[in-house]
């Protein structure tokens, strides 16, 4: 307090708390921006990933040259060059500044995303595929029933971490004029002078956001993870494990003392 | 001299298999002609095997000689250059050069109708021990759950891991998840068992439980063809035993082979490794 007196300046909360409404517009909009990126970029990652992964040479190499340019483009330039040159050039009214952005980030995180799943489907040992095979089951089958549960379990991590790229690079697009969180505290901003207070709140905000995915992907980790449903520990926690639980011990009993060629 | 001798005995390996005509009824897997190359790399040259209906077939011989290769052909894993696979009766694979095109059965038909044990387990790890054991009946047989759980959990039960229908696989130890690896197969009611060196893998103390497994199953009368680095396990089972060196056939027979064989070089590896 006294070297704020000193420099004749104090702070002052009440421009954040008289506009949370704003801030509130804000963060929904940038929630939207990224949410629908994240969406169509994860469902496009899918579709490169597995085209990168073809035997087919040139859809492989198709991929990997969209994999290998979007990467390279750096997100602001691209962003630009969506809006100002390729709406313009090509007349594309469709590109409004918010579908601009959208397109964009799709377009990058879908070739980041690839990588992130391909990486994930290769993981998987090949033993995995040949033991599906062996007992009879098809190719996409294997694929679907063995091969993709564990490349996302894989995935789960590094794609959390693109989420959360992805809350904090939706900003970029507040040089479109998109009023989405940033634009929003740099317009209140310019406003009231009051600095400070307005952007420590958007910086508080964006923690609080991050945090959040954050947690999440630990959920969805630990939601992914196996456990063995006999055991004392995850039958105490949810009514599926507990049923679960009692159907496994019926079929034991149904089945117990049978004959063995265990030693 | 040696690549000569390689030639004769593939030539002397063709003329000794049985023609195809009046095979059948004792007759669970033929091998015929099968030729495979990796790139420049000729890993099976002409391999032909006749494997009776309830006959344990052991193959053994120095590393990289084919035998997983051999191993893998018969169930298609690996699709051979040329040469066909027979079970029960039907064909699969490219076919005999010269000989008229028939109609061939679908891969998946045959991998029906022969379970195969490998060296790493591969078991899914996403899945429970009993649904390890119980996807294939769901998902290629089309089974209920209901029907498909009973089965799997008595298969379990015959390889002495009912207890642990709940676990996952990284909870088990490396025997246990082989015995659960005999169980996945088992339940699919296959022709033939394939086992590629099973207890490889394993700690020293752990082999024991799964050739157990593999010989109480032997005395079920199951048709089973072993590779095996454990020669007195093969000593044991095998009826027919099978020495293989750089991609050929060398030298085949019955539990004699082991005391008094034809060839100098299965002499030589039998007293390597006894
Ligand atoms: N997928 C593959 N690609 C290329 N070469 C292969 C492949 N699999 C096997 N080979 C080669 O084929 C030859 C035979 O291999 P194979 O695995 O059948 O031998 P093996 O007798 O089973 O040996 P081991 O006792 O070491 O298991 C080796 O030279 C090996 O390098
Ligand atoms: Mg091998």
């Amino acid at each position: 307090m006294l070297a704020q007196q000193a420099r004749g300046f104090s702070f002052d909360f009440s421009v954040v708390t008289n506009n949370l409404d704003l801030y509130w517009a804000g963060v929904r909009l940038t929630l939207f921006i990224a949410v629908t990126s994240f969406v169509l970029a994860t469902l496009l990652g899918v579709v490169i990933a597995l085209m990168r992964l073809s035997r087919n040479r040139l859809v492989g190499a198709v991929a990997a040259a969209y994999i290998n340019l979007f990467r390279a483009i750096p997100l602001l330039v691209f962003i630009l060059f969506v809006y100002y040159g390729v709406r313009i050039a090509f007349g594309l009214t469709f590109f409004t500044a918010l579908r601009a952005g959208i397109f964009a980030f799709t377009v990058q995180y879908s070739a980041w995303l690839g990588e992130i799943f391909r990486a994930g489907i290769q993981a998987v040992p090949g033993g995995q595929r040949e033991a599906a095979l062996s007992v009879g089951m098809g190719r996409a089958r294997t694929f679907f029933t063995i091969v993709m549960p564990q490349a996302v379990r894989i995935s789960i991590p590094p794609t959390g971490n693109m989420l959360i790229g992805m809350v904090k690079d939706s900003s970029l697009v507040y040089i479109l004029g998109v009023n989405e969180l940033l634009r929003t505290t740099n317009l209140l901003a310019n406003r009231t002078f009051r600095y400070f207070e307005t952007y420590l709140a958007t910086v508080g905000i964006y923690l609080v956001l991050t945090t959040a995915i954050y947690y999440l992907v630990k959920y969805l980790e630990r939601r992914f993870a196996i456990s063995d449903v006999l055991s004392q520990a995850t039958r105490r926690y949810s009514p599926f494990a507990r049923n679960r639980y009692q159907r496994l011990r019926t079929l034991q009993e149904a089945v117990g003392g049978g004959s063995s060629i265990a030693p | 001299m040696a690549v000569e001798a390689e030639r004769g005995m593939t030539d002397m390996g063709s003329r000794h298999e049985p023609s195809t005509s009046g095979a059948g009824v004792v007759e669970a897997v033929r091998l015929r002609s099968i030729q495979k190359y990796f790139g420049s790399n000729h890993v099976l040259q002409g391999v032909g095997l006749c494997v009776r209906r309830g006959e344990h077939v052991v193959v053994f011989g120095p590393s990289g000689s084919g035998k997983s290769t051999l191993l893998r052909t018969i169930n298609l894993l690996e699709e051979p250059q040329s040469g066909s696979v027979v079970v029960e009766g039907r064909e699969y694979g490219p076919g005999v050069p010269g000989e008229p095109k028939q109609r061939r059965g679908d891969r998946r038909e045959l991998r029906k109708q022969v379970g195969m044990v490998f060296q790493q387990f591969n078991l899914f790890p996403h899945l429970s021990v009993l649904d390890n054991v119980t996807i294939a009946l769901r998902r290629v047989k089309g089974m209920k759950r209901g029907e498909a759980e009973l089965r799997a959990a008595r298969q379990l039960d015959r390889v002495g891991l009912l207890s642990k229908i709940g676990s996952y696989p990284a909870m088990l130890s490396g025997g246990q998840q082989q015995r659960v690896a005999i169980a996945r197969s088992l339940v699919m009611d296959p022709k033939v068992m394939l086992f590629d060196e099973p207890t490889s893998a394993l700690d020293p103390e752990l082999v024991g439980e799964v050739l157990a497994v593999m010989r109480s199953l032997a005395e079920t009368g199951m048709t089973m063809v072993v590779v095996t680095h454990e020669m007195g396990f093969g000593r044991e089972i095998g009826d027919q035993n099978v020495f293989m060196d750089a991609g050929v056939i060398v030298e085949q027979g019955g539990r004699e082979i082991y005391t008094d064989c034809r060839e100098e070089r299965t002499r030589s590896f039998i007293r390597a490794v006894l």
